[in-house]
């Protein structure tokens, strides 16, 4: 990005954010497509001469209509935090004018289809791209402002009123972030042949809702938001609950995807568990998804499955329960060579127990595992007469089967979520980051290294270790080969992409790695070569997550923990020492006297 | 006795293969203390170049004359994965030479699924094994009670000799004194006057190239190939090399032979037979590395994991 500052001079740069905001505008009520594709006319008519489309919020020709009008507005209205709100826009229109046009012209077989083909004229999405750059060099060019910090005191009312209104702000935040899951839940439909351009769709939309996250958080907005629910603390925790209790009766509750959400959710709740290790105490785990696989087989023998060895009956709970604590032994025994082993030597440790559990598995170890041929007729989660299969009618709504699973998981993962914060504020958290920051200075100060190292592993592995106990009711089979190395390494990414230490960074990367290949059916061949590309793009240009902990944004990028880069901060410390030396010397007397 | 000849023979034949994957690993360790995951991946890039060669680049009147077909693909095997390495190290490891220790490793592992990937995909049939010419004499050799395929043999002596050949370059060449002041010390090195960027990609190349080789010599002796044994044999090498003592050329040759023995004779005798073989060369993994990180023959102060 820096690359770009400077590209343009001052002078220019609100001239051409007014072009690339018009020029948005016009992409919008071009055309895209010079001719109707194969399977079927693409959402929001590409072909038509003018935007006739209904204000579905999420045609992308709307997007970015959207776009370009708020660039307009932005550039003249006095907007906090303009240049990374115009930049933000710009990347967003990129975005979306760039994902449609390949997709268009790879369909549509070549550039005709997105340029001019027999009399047709289709300039929409090229007009599209070239507005999203010239946005992106007249924000270049502007300075660089910091984030607004808003107060929290909404409207500057103090006391109950206050209160009320950051309630009313907080009510508001979060229904519209409820809204926004459900849309990128909804958006294009399911991949596969009923919606041939789910994935396209998707994409787009997901550069809308980047560019749209993007000039919020530029403008500060996503900063006092989230300001304010630390500061109402029980009421958001309340609040967002009750949103993810309200999926399931929106547009989102179908049983597709109550499915998804819940699977998604039983790799949040692991990719928070692996967070501890990974996020907080610094030690990278290859071989984490054997956790869930233990849990997972655990519940398996105690859930009266006939073909499981063991065959007992426990209530759920109590099941569940003794998952995790044999999965947390085992993470106690895993964890074990942390007491001489560190850094990508100790990686390489819990690859090889990684690997162990799975070829032990696979050879169905004291006819435990179920070997190749697996535990299947695992029964669902039966509690207060209701098995978790089954649809359920609540409020007068028919909710569809899975829906009573995606419940459980929303209280599992919060309950996870809970332990987490807790943990990191804790006496033992702060061990655990002091160890991931200098081990050996921690060790100085006093912390028993040893003991809080394996205390990591036997948390993040009780954690698996429950999770994989709903997993495995939830798909009926147990078998080794849903635990391999690869789900390691996408476990791995989730925390990685998401922000490593963070619980939105777990949360959303786990969503993100298991939203998108739903999504992107047609693509299923590239979904892993994809993936490796992504982890390797991501620890290039954003090591530190899409949200990042503070003191690791500080590692990662070379920032302090307010954000700022610290060669900038260098800078003007040698400025501002260089002016005091030139004032010095001006007046070499003056302090002095004024001193006595 | 017969069979436990033969399985040490079998033995010999994989840990010369192991080892010449275990050397790349070594090296690039010894010099950037990088885990160079995706190196499992060089080598099996290089057996499908090597194949690639003999499929779609040799009339079929060369195909059959091994002294012909066999250098030639061993050229395209090295090239392939020279190729790759290089460019594998220019744009994904060399911008986070100064990036915290994690952050590399994490790159390995992208890339180390990507190159698989890429091969399914792209790669003509590559999505099932593919079968590999026996390009060397066809025959089975015996020695005693041991028979011994040709191309076993052929793998065994390269390797071997490649080794020696590596060991030499390292100890005696302008290059290898380079090399050896890198890893010793970076910045000193760079005073020094050498450039320790052209340093870490000759290793890189180095490493590269003999896991080329032993890509098309493991293929011909194997005689299928397909996209995963990139990943199974550059974890055993990756053991070896720790075995041996990571940073140590002859710790990694020895440590090969010892995990291709451990392999072939743990799925014939230790119980559970070879459905467990792997699980043998894990445990002695993570024994190693707890017991004596700093391998067979490395020097102490040379572990800094």
């Amino acid at each position: 990005m820096s690359r770009l500052t400077g590209f343009l001079p001052t002078a220019l740069a609100r001239p051409f954010a007014v072009i690339g905001g018009v020029l948005l505008l016009i992409a919008a009520m071009l055309p895209w497509a010079t001719f109707l594709l194969n399977d079927g006319a693409y959402p929001d008519k590409a072909t038509l001469q003018f935007f006739d489309a209904p204000l579905e919020l999420t045609g992308y020709r709307w997007n970015v209509l959207l776009f370009g009008a708020a660039a307009i507005i932005a550039t003249f209205a006095p907007t906090p935090g303009k240049a990374r709100v115009l930049r933000a826009l710009g990347w967003g229109g990129l975005a979306i004018s760039a994902i449609t046009s390949i997709f268009i012209a790879g369909k549509g077989g070549g550039l005709g289809a997105i340029t001019a083909v027999d009399g047709n004229y289709a300039f929409g999405g090229i007009v599209g791209v070239i507005g999203g750059i010239v946005l992106i060099l007249a924000a270049g060019a502007m300075p660089l402002p910091d984030i607004p910090h808003w107060s929290t005191k909404v409207f500057g009312l103090e006391g109950w009123a206050g209160r009320i209104a950051a309630w009313v702000a907080l009510l508001i935040a979060f229904a519209a972030v409820l809204y926004l899951v459900q849309l990128t839940l909804t958006v294009g439909g399911i991949g596969g042949a009923a919606f041939p351009y789910a994935g396209p769709v998707f994409l787009a939309f997901l550069g809308f809702a980047g560019g749209l996250l993007g000039a919020l958080h530029g403008m500060g907005i996503t900063g006092w938001v989230s300001r304010l629910s630390e500061e109402n603390r029980a009421f958001s925790i309340v609040v967002l609950l009750l949103c993810a209790f309200a999926l399931p009766f929106t547009e989102a509750g179908s049983q597709y995807w109550m499915q998804v959400a819940a699977t998604i959710g039983v790799y949040a709740a692991t990719a928070i568990g692996l967070n501890i290790v990974v996020g907080l105490a610094g030690l990278l785990d290859l071989g984490y998804v054997a956790f869930l696989g233990i849990g997972a087989f655990v519940a398996a023998n105690l859930s009266g499955a006939a073909a499981s060895t063991v065959g007992w009956n426990i209530p759920f709970p109590l099941a569940a329960l003794l998952s995790a604590v044999i999965a947390g032994i085992f993470g106690a025994i895993v964890g074990s060579p942390t007491l001489r082993v560190r850094g990508d030597y100790l990686a390489i440790v819990t690859l090889a127990f990684g690997e162990i559990f799975y070829r032990t598995a696979q050879n169905d170890i004291g006819t435990l595992t179920g070997g190749a041929s697996a535990i299947p007729g695992i029964p669902p989660i039966t509690m207060f007469g209701t098995a978790f299969n089954e649809p359920i009618t609540l409020f007068g709504t028919e909710l569809p089967t899975g829906v009573l699973y995606y419940f459980l998981i929303v209280l599992v993962v919060a309950a996870v979520m809970a332990v987490f914060a807790n943990l990191k504020n804790s006496r033992i958290g702060r061990a655990w980051i002091a160890i991931r920051e200098d081990e050996d200075a921690a060790r100085a100060m006093g912390i028993a290294t040893g003991k809080a190292k394996i205390l990591a592993f036997m948390c993040g592995a009780t954690l698996a270790g429950l999770a994989g106990a709903i997993f495995v009711h939830k798909l009926g089979t147990a078998s080794y080969d849903s635990f391999k190395f690869l789900e390691s390494v996408t476990l791995l990414a989730a925390v990685i992409l998401g922000g490593m230490g963070t619980i939105p960074g777990a949360v959303l990367g786990a969503s993100l790695l298991f939203v998108l290949p739903e999504k992107l059916r047609e693509f299923e061949d590239y979904r892993l070569l994809v993936f490796g590309l992504a982890l390797i793009f991501i620890m290039r240009f954003r090591p530190q997550g899409l949200v990042p902990d503070r003191v690791r944004r500080a590692e990662f990028a070379g920032e302090t923990a307010e954000g700022k880069s610290i060669e900038e901060i260098q800078e003007k410390a040698v400025l501002e020492q260089e002016l005091e030396l030139e004032r010095e010397h001006e007046a070499p007397s003056a302090p002095k006297e004024a001193g006595r | 006795m017969g069979t436990l000849l033969q399985q040490i023979a079998n033995g010999i034949v994989l840990g010369a293969t192991i080892g010449l994957i275990a050397l790349g690993y070594t090296m690039v360790y010894g010099i950037i203390q990088l885990i160079n995951f995706a190196h499992g991946e060089v080598f099996m890039v290089g057996a499908f170049g090597g194949l690639a060669v003999y499929r779609w680049m040799l009339p079929q009147s060369w195909q059959e004359q091994w002294y012909i077909a066999l250098p030639l693909m061993l050229l395209g095997g090295v090239v392939v994965a020279v190729v790759i390495a290089v460019i594998m190290e220019r744009f994904a490891y060399r911008p986070l030479r100064n990036a915290p220790r994690l952050a590399p490793l994490i790159t390995a592992l992208g890339v180390s699924v990507a190159l698989q990937e890429a091969i399914r995909i792209w790669y003509p049939d590559a999505d099932a094994a593919q079968p590999f010419p026996r390009v060397f004499v066809d025959e089975q050799i015996k020695i005693g009670p041991v028979e011994i395929s040709a191309s076993g043999l052929l793998l065994i002596v390269v390797s071997i000799g490649l080794s020696i050949l590596l060991q030499a370059y390292v100890s005696r060449s302008r290059m290898g004194r380079a090399m050896r002041a890198t890893s010793q010390d970076r910045d000193t090195a760079r005073l020094m006057g050498v450039n320790p960027d052209r340093v870490i990609v000759m290793t890189f190349i180095l490493g590269a190239a003999l896991a080329g080789v032993g890509g098309v010599l493991y293929g011909s002796w194997i005689t299928n190939v397909d996209n995963s044994i990139g990943f199974q044999n550059g974890i055993f090498a990756f053991t070896a090399a720790v075995l041996g003592g990571i940073g140590s050329l002859r710790g990694a040759v020895i440590g090969a032979f010892i995990i291709g023995l451990i392999k072939n004779l743990g799925g014939q005798y230790l119980p559970g037979g070879t459905q467990y073989d792997y699980v043998w060369i894990f445990v002695v993994l993570i024994l190693v590395l707890v017991f004596r990180p700093q391998g067979l023959f490395g020097e102490a102060e040379r572990v800094r994991a």
